[in-house]
């Protein structure tokens, strides 16, 4: 039941494409032995714009009422920004093995 | 019968309203599980990352063959996800041999993920990994983590594999319809996008 304005397998072939040259991207950072916080960050941010383009064109939500974005997004970001609760214990256990 | 045309056809107008998102009823209970299931691996990767940042000798196991295999693991994975979309494309248009190809193809594609991960996983316990022992010499949660995670995602890869069976058959037998391969669909661009997150932060992250 989603709308008409769905773009050709042409297009979908490029998005796959796309999100393969990112996970290349990915790869040659990983191998730029980065400091870990910015190899950590670079790849969450590459793995959230993937997820971003393939829930939009791939899973069509693009193509779907705007409402069912609305309705499952907002939340779902909400619980995931929750669970950074477990970072500052994350880091007192590190610290506790240091010894400081 | 499309869900408008029966709330036409039974005159229960209140009880039987149109759905404001205007999507099947089991496109919403997928979209539902998945946004469950998404939870349930942020929660495994978030338990990844708090054990990994609390532990001082995490270590980087992984050599370069163990993330070439990753590598085309997500390559075959993404490729599924493409001739799914050509599958759900055939059967919007009626196209059943067409949209079998694409299914069987799908199908195929998942197995060899499974295949790929399985011998990785093997190659592991040949080396002495497991749930709670790490031969590396680093912190023990390193198997925990990593067979947790991968094994959550390849259980849901198999039990793809296994739903696009049931509904392949269904569809050519009449039992199933357009909607049906659409939502399964749904699932396996799902497990596609997990596994953006998995092998970014269990392999890349511990490549040596």
């Amino acid at each position: 039941m989603s709308s008409n304005q769905e773009p050709g397998m042409g297009s979908y072939v490029g998005i796959v494409i796309g999100l393969m040259i990112i996970v290349g991207i990915e790869v040659l950072l990983t191998y730029q032995h980065l400091p870990v916080r910015t190899l950590l960050f670079s790849l969450l941010c590459l793995a959230c714009f993937e997820a971003f383009v393939g829930i939009m064109y791939l899973m069509h939500v693009k193509y779907e009422s705007p409402l069912l974005f609305w309705t499952i997004f907002p939340a779902t970001l909400f619980v995931l920004v929750l669970l950074n609760y477990v970072w500052p214990d994350a880091y007192r256990m590190a610290r506790m093995s240091l010894g400081k | 019968m499309s869900e408008s045309e029966l709330t036409m056809s039974t005159g229960h107008e209140v009880l039987m309203e149109a759905s404001p998102y205007r999507i099947e009823k089991k496109k919403l209970g997928m979209w539902i599980f998945i946004v469950s299931d998404a939870c349930t691996f942020a929660t495994f990767l978030f338990g990844y990352g708090y054990m990994r940042v609390g532990s001082q000798n995490w270590g980087t196991p992984f050599d370069f063959p163990t993330i070439l295999n990753g590598i085309i693991m997500t390559f075959v994975l993404l490729s599924s996800s493409l001739t799914m979309l050509a599958a759900v494309r055939a059967t919007q248009a009626g196209q059943k041999p067409s949209a079998n190809k694409w299914l069987g193809l799908t199908i195929t594609l998942g197995t060899v993920f499974a295949i790929l991960h399985l011998r990785e996983w093997f190659k592991m316990f040949g080396e002495g990994w497991g749930l709670f022992s790490n031969p590396t010499g680093g912190a023990v949660q390193f198997g925990a983590c990593f067979f947790s995670v991968t094994g959550l995602h390849l259980a849901h890869v198999i039990s793809g594999v296994i739903a696009l069976l049931i509904i392949t058959r269904g569809y050519n037998r009449g039992r199933y319809d357009t909607s049906h391969v659409e939502t399964a669909g749904l699932y396996w661009h799902f497990v596609d996008l997990v596994w953006m997150f998995v092998f970014p932060m269990m392999y890349l992250m511990n490549a040596r």
